[in-house]
């Protein structure tokens, strides 16, 4: 039995070994992964980059090295120099890493493994360092289900139906065998012919997904966007400032139509998306509110903040997942998704427009000069923001409540989404009443605006981060709660400078 | 007249003080702390305990009205109608008719949950008020009490035919306390000790006393823990060959025979008896056979307060013996029997693995037992993971024990059986229906769930019945009420149960029209209404 399975491995191993099996073209290869249909690049990406925080092991892309690696489990004998990545100090400590080491090669973390598991055992309480823990763990388990070829799951045709199967089903002894001697070797025949009775089923629409990996649309996105912002300071002509500007609300309306092509819904159902679909909301509120209002700040506000959630997209991982995913079944209704949502996200980013033309005059007004006629100005270009972020999160609230009622036959019931985005508006409403009385001045509106954008952050990441409780935890994940304090942190301290000058002149 | 100017002047006064800007900036900002308080009390204690304490408690409907109250004098105090403050009016309306709406919903509104175990018809939706059933099977009586919502302890103070209801806890845990006895017996002590390696420990809690929740013996990993009279030590303690204790249950006392006193023989069937004189009284057992002394007749007898076992039965595993103040083992090095003592605070090592044991308490004149007391309910990961049981305490008489949710309890009182019963509130369907299939989809490959669906069958006994199919964001609607997958769980035969959430809500059109004006108001107010501030060097057109 055992010299069979040699000589089986054998095969296989030579005819891999004959061909240089994994290439680039092997990106396109069709595969099912987290429930979904996908090209190998991106679950090669995805699984590498989750597993060592890199594109690349050593000099091979992302889709040769996962190929390689699942070949170990036919005994294919290969060192690649995987590192499995530590994010957390203390863990780094117990592994015996010095504290700037950021990832520890996967031969080491193995003879280590049992040290993760006792450790996991021992903590009771469920902090950041067990997070950790278990997520090294979950990397080296990414890395065995890899090398024992149980990750990479292929389409296989079986009764006129196209299965899915691991790689360690898919090349059986027996399948290889009576693919000897059809096509240059067995291996790469039982793989085209796999790959073609799958586009002949369900076409090749999957990858599209690889495109949009590749176009990396959101970065090309970001650079127009700050080439528009410098384009409006340096140069007189404005053309060439909003040429920009357009061009980014077209790359990121089609890098969106795509992700939507691909997901099949709505691009707003996980914290990636909503910032996604937060900085485009700003610039295109931003743009109507100019047409409505002529001034230039708006532009620019609303291109600052499409460059804070581009920024975002693009170096936020840790907290922001790009993959998509399939959604839980609360969630699958495109109609009460797309209205509810995006209008709630709409009304953040108008809010976040206000939050930004509040910041920059309080700086502005600190350590420059600014006219009271100028203030009062820059004060109803904030206002006419909130006003657009109010209704919008009133109109938000309601339809979620709707929803709500629809799905869950009740409109309110004090979930901590829910709850947040109700007090969001109420600190908002509490500032708009407030400005009828003696209390809220202008000199104070301006602090106050700034600062009350804090409950919209703890509404649209706190709630994950921090509370992470009830119906709306589907966000859910790590390193937000890092970001939202030093969030809360810098807009203190710009509060505290702004205010500085204000108790002066009072 | 002058009764209507006072009338008239007191309204002013009222409008002037609810209708006032400030009061509502107050107002909002006393609403919206409260909520973020609640949202912050939700993720560290659960929902029940956020709904109790804040959401639906009464100094919060206070607010809430406050806040109906600033809202409803903000636009009378506006009146009559000024054009540029159309849709201001229109936005407090609509916000007046969400109020009324929900108070509408408050007061004669459904919202509960029904359990649907495959096959078995159901027309019980269960509320989330709590209450309390007294039983009195005899009679045909039954009583219901109603319990407060109230996020912490509460004496009820109510008497119904000399049941008195004491404290009510909303959130419990069961937690270890002392029992006073009324007549002192050794025979029946209760210890508790702490035994422990370096790397790992537990508290041990032992009782001899019939009514204590503890019991006599434990076991922890691989160690076997006894706790047996304090009179039975010295048995163990004498190292005989035979190794055989033979003890009166009535007496507690013990004799550890040596070979001498012994007298061994064979019966009919060829099985080693033995016998032995104990208190001047001649016992004889078949060793091997049974823990139980032969009568005259030679049959087992369980009447008699003899009993014999064998030590030589718990020298292969580890087996801790405890008599309270003494402990008794077999040390496998020296192959013989030890005995040690110890006083409270004081620790002995055992002979396995480092283990060590400390006698942390150790009473004659009381009994542990668990009893319920108020916790602050603990969620972990979204789920609350601590102090879900509620209890009640309910005294008859001279006796007072203790009514746990889900654990109903009968009482005989002087003959007489009452039967406790704490639970949910609940509600009849005038149908019935019935679970014919729980299906959950996954995403292929893996095990997230994709979909959760019921098939169901509605009874309307003799008007027939209908199949139905309920799952996510498609509902069942029949007469008043609205049936929605809520959740689902796994029964004991196999088959997945469904819960379904059951809803009726007569103030959802007013909700719904309130909302509808709440939002074209913002909009007209706030769009169409003011003329912007003109920016500075430029020319108002």
């Amino acid at each position: 039995m055992i010299k069979f399975i040699f000589i089986f491995l054998m095969t296989v191993t030579s005819a891999m070994a004959q061909m240089d099996f994994c290439t680039k073209e092997l990106e396109t290869y069709p595969v099912q992964a987290g429930g979904r249909e996908k090209p190998l690049y991106v679950l090669a990406n995805e699984t590498v980059r989750f597993m060592t925080g890199s594109d690349k092991i050593g000099e091979l892309s992302a889709t040769e090295a996962f190929c390689k690696l699942s070949l170990k489990a036919f005994g294919m004998p290969l060192e690649l120099p995987v590192a499995i990545k530590v994010d957390h100090v203390e863990v780094r400590k117990l592994l015996g890493l010095s504290e700037d080491q950021t990832s520890i090669p996967v031969n080491e973390l193995e003879a280590k493994s049992g040290l993760l598991t006792e450790e996991m055992a021992q903590l009771k309480e469920n902090n950041s360092y067990k997070k950790e823990l278990s997520k090294v763990e979950q990397r080296l388990n990414t890395y065995r289900a890899i090398i024992n070829a149980r990750a990479w799951i292929v389409p296989l045709k079986k009764d006129d139906k196209i299965e899915f199967v691991s790689i360690g089903e898919f090349l059986t002894q027996s399948r290889v065998e009576s693919a000897q001697g059809k096509g240059s070797n067995p291996v790469s025949y039982l793989f085209a012919e796999a790959k073609a009775d799958y586009l002949a089923a369900k076409g090749d629409k999957y990858l599209l997904e690889l495109k949009y990996y590749k176009w990396n649309l959101f970065v090309w996105a970001l650079l127009s966007s700050l080439l528009s912002i410098i384009l409006f300071v340096v140069m007189k002509n404005k053309i060439p400032g909003f040429i920009f500007a357009g061009l980014t609300i077209v790359m990121e309306i089609v890098a969106m139509t795509i992700r939507v092509m691909i997901s099949g819904r709505a691009p707003i159902t996980n914290m990636y998306e909503t910032v996604m679909f937060s900085g485009f909301g700003a610039l295109v509120i931003a743009c109507f509110i100019y047409f409505m209002r002529r001034d230039l700040m708006f532009i620019l506000a609303g291109l600052a903040c499409n460059v804070l959630g581009l920024m975002m997209m693009k170096f936020a991982n840790g907290m922001l997942d790009e993959g998509i995913s399939p959604l839980v079944p609360v969630l699958r209704d495109n109609f009460w998704l797309s209205t509810h949502v995006s209008t709630i996200i709409l009304s953040y980013a108008g809010l976040a427009l206000s939050w930004l033309l509040a910041n920059v005059l309080l700086i502005k007004s600190r350590f420059g000069n600014v006219s009271s006629q100028e203030y009062r100005y820059q004060v109803d270009l904030i206002y006419t923001c909130i006003k657009v972020g109010v209704v919008l999160l009133a109109a938000g609230i309601i339809l979620g409540g709707v929803w709500a009622d629809y799905s869950w036959g009740r409109f309110w019931g004090w979930d901590p989404k829910e709850t947040w985005s109700l007090i969001v508006l109420l600190i908002y409403m509490a500032i708009l009443h407030g400005k009828y009385t003696s209390w809220i001045t202008p000199k104070r509106f301006v602090p106050m605006v700034a600062g009350a954008f804090m409950s919209v952050m703890m509404a649209w990441f706190g709630v994950n981060y921090i509370l992470a409780s009830g119906l709306h935890s589907y966000g859910f994940s790590e390193g937000g709660a890092i970001f939202l304090g030093s969030f809360f942190l810098i807009q203190t301290v710009i509060l505290i400078i702004g205010s500085l000058k204000i108790s002066k002149e009072a | 007249m002058a009764l209507m100017n006072t009338l008239l002047s007191t309204y002013r006064k009222v409008e002037l003080f609810f209708g006032n800007m400030k009061f509502a900036v107050i107002i909002i900002m006393l609403f919206a702390i409260s909520l973020g308080y609640g949202t912050f009390m939700e993720s560290y204690h659960g929902t029940e305990y956020a709904n109790r304490l804040i959401y639906k408690s009464l100094w919060f409907m206070g607010i809430q009205f406050g806040m109906f109250l600033s809202i409803l004098f903000a636009t009378l105090i506006r009146l009559p109608p000024k054009k540029h403050l159309y849709g201001f009016y229109v936005i407090h309306a609509g916000l007046i008719i969400i109020f009324i709406g929900s108070f509408i919903t408050y007061q004669s509104g459904v919202d509960g949950t029904i359990t649907l175990t495959p096959n078995l018809p159901a027309r019980n939706i269960q509320l989330s008020d709590d209450e309390l059933k007294i039983q009195f099977p005899s009679k045909g009586k039954e009583v219901t009490v109603n319990l407060p919502y109230t996020a912490f302890q509460k004496d009820l103070g109510y008497e119904y035919e000399g049941i008195v209801l004491k404290n009510f806890l909303p959130f419990s845990e069961n937690k270890q306390d002392w029992v006073p006895v009324k007549v002192e017996d050794p025979s029946q002590a209760s210890s508790r000790y702490r035994i422990y390696t370096p790397n790992f420990g537990e508290f041990v809690t032992l009782s001899l006393h019939p009514q204590s929740d503890f019991n006599n013996t434990q076991q922890m990993g691989p160690l076997n823990v006894h706790y047996m009279p304090a009179s039975l030590s010295k048995c163990f303690g004498q190292n005989t060959p035979d190794g055989l204790i033979i003890w009166n249950g009535e007496t507690t006392g013990c004799i550890s025979p040596t070979p001498k006193e012994i007298k061994k023989k064979k019966n009919v069937t060829g099985q080693e008896m033995i016998e032995v004189t104990f208190d001047g009284v001649r016992v004889q057992f078949l060793p091997q056979m049974s823990p139980l002394p032969l009568d005259d007749k030679m049959n087992l007898s369980e009447n008699s307060p003899y009993r014999i076992f064998s030590k030589k039965l718990f020298e292969k595993s580890p087996h801790l013996f405890l008599f309270g103040k003494h402990a008794a083992f077999f040390d496998r090095e020296a192959k013989k029997w030890s005995t040690a003592n110890f006083d409270i605070g004081e620790e002995i090592s055992l002979p396995w693995m480092g283990f060590k044991i400390k006698l942390l308490d150790h009473r004659t004149d009381a009994y542990p037992t668990m009893l319920p007391q108020y916790v602050k309910p603990v969620q972990e990961n979204g789920q609350v993971i601590k102090g879900q049981t509620k209890a009640i305490e309910v005294s008859i008489g001279d006796q007072t024990f203790w009514v746990k949710s889900g654990e109903p309890i009968s009482f005989n009182q002087n003959g007489e059986r009452i039967i406790f019963d704490l639970g949910k509130k609940s509600l009849l369907l005038p149908y019935e229906l019935v679970l014919d299939q729980f299906k959950m989809d996954t995403d292929p490959g893996t095990n997230n769930p994709a979909s959760y669906e019921s098939f169901i069958t509605l009874f309307r006994g003799n008007a027939g019945s209908s199949k139905h199919h309920v799952f996510m964001n498609n509902p069942l609607k029949f007469e008043n009420f609205t049936f929605y997958q809520a959740s689902y769980f796994q029964t004991n035969e196999g088959p997945f149960g469904s819960v379904l959430s059951v809803n009726f809500d007569p103030g959802r059109f007013w909700k719904y029209l309130g909302s509808l004006l709440l939002v074209l108001g913002s909009i007209w107010h706030f769009v169409l209404r003011k003329k912007p501030v003109v920016k500075p060097g430029e020319a108002r057109d």
